[in-house]
């Protein structure tokens, strides 16, 4: 019996991948505010079942907060505070310049972008986040404000959306900031051709206002590898401009750079706070993610 | 080792092509998709232009190729090749024999014979040899054999000739045999009496370097010049008691240095000797000998003049085919008022002259009739208009079935509506000249009418004043053989049938112009009445060696009943030669002396068409030139002389022209190229397949 599925996109949200993450909480590393209360610290003091500290009583203080075993040995008025959790905002930039139509096996980086993408939305709105999604070449082509009611829409936009155009981060970043007024938590998903010092000065200005944001660069085996033999005119997916190439004569010398572009994109978002993780889209989504979340998990202990 | 074209070696610049095609064709092969070059562009460019060459066997074999197409242009040859080729003894040899008709003087023919076959006996195993028989033109044998008995052969069955003497031909024939020899000797004997009459052909013929040319003179010691000859036949006609009569004068010349007395000169015709006349020759001299006239029936006689035999029997004889004299009828038709007054100058010039005579009948337009254009060729509507109705329908077809029209403008000239169509134009008003009046400014010399005047000093017909003519307007379909200084048409030509029609726009008499009082009229008269009656005067003889167009005479053919006939011509030695079959149909070649008879080939006639050959009368002249001096014309050195060379050294120096066209290195270095392309082919189709595998 056939089954049609009610919500478009739903597809990219893999059952296995979230069956496999599951048990896993996507927690924002820095506080974040929210009406309702979440699984997120939020920067106030509020209502929760977490003991936070004593302060003295100041006129105005709810009397129920007082803490009466406190003033029966001490006869001074202390007031209890409790750390709120709260939701947050959770928005996705994803890269959908040409150079993410790239596969060199069934997978493609933007499919895979797409995946992860829709798994992470999807598991954020379990936890009442705020979900939302800004696709962007050399500009940005699509927004979604984040709305705990915005999982439909964002996972309808993650169907619909076609690597087209060359891409860039500078402009989109840039423009993006002005959309991040309230802390939140903000996934960039891209290839990251570009060079790591000046991705990681275009990124920085997401995480002023006090987000939470992770990078997730995704590349093709073959961009890692270079497995290729025969010598052929290399086109670039970006620009369209081509040139002779002869592979076994530059493989060393293109996987020693890959590497290190690797290594200073990761190095220079740690020394900034930013959570990298690469992914292979050779590598299944379900043990990439659930490696990457785990280990944030881990590291979100650490206060 | 030489080449003769070296510059084909900056074609070396093209084997970087199969180079450059090994480095880089592989990689334009495809296009791969790549999300970024950002990478690969930080690598150093030339490190990945160098590609490394995989195929070295593929890539030697096409620079093999391209390097020996390279070498087979440059047309190599080996002079160490040459130079042993040339210190061998063997000969390539030429034998030039004489058979012209003045070989046949005495003994020469046979002494000639005996000395090319001495020759053909004296070769040596290696030796190889060519006879060329020749006259004025050149037979050759088989070429450059060893085959003696073929060349014995062909000397045996050598005839002489009817034809004079010509050198030119015969030795480019042998020049070219010596270009082609590969045998470093080459020799040409030349067998011959060495008459200088035939030297001038000989210009331009250059044997190669160290030909030997060894002349070989029949004519003993000291070359007689003694002959007598009959030089040509002159007929005179007359007409006496209506029959025709021809007075033949016959001009025999003596070429020798003594007087020649009482040399018997007859006259036969038909075979029948007419007459014999005793004359005397002075030395060095020639004598009419004038004959009693000849009455002649209604077809052509043959006859021959002959003087006793001497030395040269050839040129003792002189045939001619005497034909009836041929009259052409003629009818001007005139106006009533004065016919005989403008008529006068046409009927006087049309009165004179006998080759062919003009039987000329006056009338007037009225008294024309029907059957006023029997027996007529040509008639003249000389002022007149022209006859109208039953009468000019007439005339219309009498030149459609063959016959010509004049038509002469004058005073009375017009052309009714109801007149016959056969004008050349539209008849116009008569245009007056003042002053010394026109003169013709355009005259077309390349038809027959004016071919006449064309030479220098052969008539000006330009010379004659204009002072009034007719205007015409001719017809696109007409042809304007000449006009007036004002450019209107004087001599207007339209083609009708089979027959013309001539429109001349002003007199024929001194009325309008003054033509009539000039030289040039009574040619021009004539040649316009011949025109129009498409005379063809009757050839008493030919020269031997001529070849004649039979097809073209179509009027002799008619009259001799064989203008559809398939023509088969019996030589004077009985051969029969068809004439209308083959490529060469319609043409006949006079190879002999005497009377060529000319048949129907399925019903032969008791008088066919019959046709004179005489032999050339240059070859009469026995003066012989110094036979050395012909030899070192053709070598540039002495008889018998190899040139500068030693003479136990090369016998020839060949040019590198010769050495690389007898070698013909190219040839082979173009097959080889041809069998590298192959292998080149299959290799790399093998590769190919290879590749496509491992993909």
């Amino acid at each position: 019996m056939d089954t049609e599925q009610t919500v478009a996109g739903a597809r990219f949200v893999d059952p296995k991948v979230l069956a496999r993450i599951g048990s896993l909480e996507l927690l924002a590393r820095t506080v974040v505010d929210g009406f309702i209360n979440g699984m997120h610290k939020a920067p106030y003091l509020g209502v929760s079942t977490d003991f936070a500290e004593h302060r003295g009583y100041m006129p105005g203080d709810d009397i129920r907060f007082i803490d009466w075993r406190v003033f029966a040995r001490t006869d001074r008025f202390y007031v209890k505070q409790f750390e709120a959790d709260t939701n947050a905002n959770f928005s996705v930039m994803l890269d959908v310049s040409r150079s993410m139509s790239f596969g060199s096996k069934e997978l493609t980086k933007l499919d895979y972008g797409r995946y992860l993408a829709a798994c992470l939305t999807y598991f954020c709105t379990k936890q009442r986040d705020r979900v939302g999604l800004i696709t962007f070449d050399a500009e940005i082509v699509k927004r979604v404000p984040p709305s705990a009611k915005h999982l439909d829409v964002v996972l309808h936009e993650l169907d619909r959306i076609e690597a087209g155009n060359p891409g860039s981060l500078e402009r989109p970043l840039f423009r993006a900031t002005e959309f991040f007024k309230r802390r939140g938590i903000i996934v960039v998903i891209s290839d990251f051709y570009e060079d790591p010092s000046k991705a990681v000065n275009m990124l920085k200005p997401l995480s002023y206002g006090g987000n939470d944001l992770i990078v997730f660069q995704i590349l093709d085996p073959a961009e890692i590898d270079f497995p290729y033999d025969e010598p052929t005119n290399f086109q670039d997916l970006e620009t369209g401009q081509s040139m002779p190439v002869i592979p076994e004569k530059l493989r060393e010398q293109y996987r020693q750079l890959v590497q290190e572009h690797i290594a200073a994109l990761s190095k220079l978002c740690g020394e900034n706070r930013i959570d990298y993780a690469l992914f292979n889209t050779a590598t299944p989504l379900d043990h990439a993610l659930f490696k990457f979340l785990a280990m944030r998990q881990k590291l979100s202990r650490v206060r | 080792m030489g080449v003769l074209a070296p510059l084909f070696f900056l074609g070396l610049a093209t084997l970087a092509v199969p180079v450059v095609i090994h480095m880089i064709q592989r990689e334009r092969k495809e296009v791969t998709e790549f999300p970024s070059l950002m990478f690969i562009r930080k690598i150093p460019f030339h490190s990945f232009r160098r590609q490394r060459i995989r195929n070295w066997l593929l890539l030697i074999l096409r620079c093999a190729a391209i390097l020996l197409l390279l070498a087979a242009f440059s047309r190599p040859f080996f002079r160490a090749a040459a130079l042993a080729a040339v210190t061998s003894t063997a000969r390539e040899v030429v034998i030039l024999l004489d058979r012209s008709y003045s070989m046949a003087y005495d003994d020469r023919w046979d002494q000639a014979k005996t000395a090319a076959s001495d020759i053909v006996n004296q070769l040596g195993p290696d030796d190889r040899a060519t006879v060329i028989v020749f006259d004025s033109g050149a037979e050759v044998g088989p070429r450059s054999t060893s085959d003696r008995a073929s060349l014995l052969g062909l000397i045996g069955e050598a005839e002489l000739g009817s034809e004079s003497t010509r050198y030119g031909p015969a030795l480019k024939l042998a020049e070219g045999i010596f270009r082609e020899s590969n045998l470093p000797q080459l020799e040409a004997v030349l067998v011959s009496d060495f008459q200088r009459s035939g030297v001038e052909s000989a210009s331009g013929v250059n044997f190669p370097a160290g030909t030997v040319v060894t002349p070989i003179a029949v004519t003993g010691e000291a070359a007689p010049t003694e002959n007598v000859s009959v030089a040509g036949v002159l007929f005179d006609r007359e007409y006496f008691s209506g029959r025709e009569r021809v007075s033949v004068a016959a001009r025999v010349t003596n070429r020798g240095m003594d007087v020649v007395g009482s040399l018997d000169v007859s006259l036969a015709i038909d075979g029948r000797e007419i007459e014999t006349v005793i004359t005397e020759l002075p030395p060095n001299g020639s004598s009419t000998v004038n004959f009693a006239p000849v009455t002649i029936g209604d077809r052509p006689m043959t006859g021959s003049v002959r003087t006793q035999g001497d030395l040269l029997p050839t040129d003792d004889v002189f045939h001619f085919v005497v034909s009836p004299g041929q009259v052409v009828g003629v009818l001007i038709v005139g106006n009533e008022r004065n016919v005989s007054a403008s008529t006068l100058y046409l009927r006087r010039a049309l009165g004179i002259g006998s080759g062919p005579a003009f039987s000329v009948t006056t009338t007037t337009v009225t008294d024309f009739d029907a059957g006023d254009l029997t027996g007529r060729k040509v008639v003249v509507l000389n002022d007149t208009p022209p006859p109208t109705g039953q009468a000019g329908a007439r005339l219309e077809q009498f030149v459609s079935e063959g016959g010509g029209v004049l038509v002469v403008a004058g005073e009375r000239s017009a052309w009714p509506p109801d007149g016959p169509d056969m004008l050349p134009g539209t008849l116009g008003s008569p245009l007056d000249r003042t002053g010394r009046g026109a003169g013709l400014g355009f005259v077309d010399y390349s038809h027959p009418i004016f071919e006449l005047f064309s030479a220098p000093r052969s008539g000006d017909v330009t010379t004659a004043r204009f002072f009034r003519y007719r205007l015409m307007e001719a017809a696109e379909s007409a042809t304007v053989l000449a006009r007036f200084d004002d450019g209107n048409p004087a001599l207007v030509e339209r083609q009708l049938g089979n027959g013309r029609v001539l429109f001349w726009a002003s007199t024929l008499d001194n009325f309008w112009n003054d033509l009539a009082l000039k030289p040039v009229y009574l040619p021009f008269v004539h040649r316009v009445i011949e025109h129009l009656a498409d005379y063809t005067a009757s050839t008493p003889w030919v020269s031997a060696g001529q070849v004649l167009n039979l097809a073209a005479q179509r009027s002799v053919l008619a009259e001799a009943g064989l203008a559809e006939a398939d023509l088969v011509a019996i030589s004077p030695s009985g051969e029969r030669i068809p004439i209308s079959q083959g490529e060469r149909a319609g043409f006949l070649t006079t190879a002999e002396q005497g009377i060529y008879e000319i048949h129907d080939a399925m019903t032969p006639s008791e008088s066919p068409l019959t046709l004179a050959v005489n032999v050339d009368l240059a070859e009469s002249d026995l003066t012989a030139i110094d036979p050395d001096e012909l030899a070192s014309a053709l070598t540039g050195r002495v008889a018998g002389d190899r040139g500068d060379s030693p003479a136990d050294g090369p016998a020839r120096a060949f040019a590198p022209e010769d050495l690389e066209r007898r070698q013909n290195v190219w040839w082979y270095l173009l097959v080889a190229v041809f069998v590298l392309f192959v292998a080149e082919t299959v290799m790399s189709n093998r590769l190919s397949r290879t590749a496509l595998n491992v993909d």
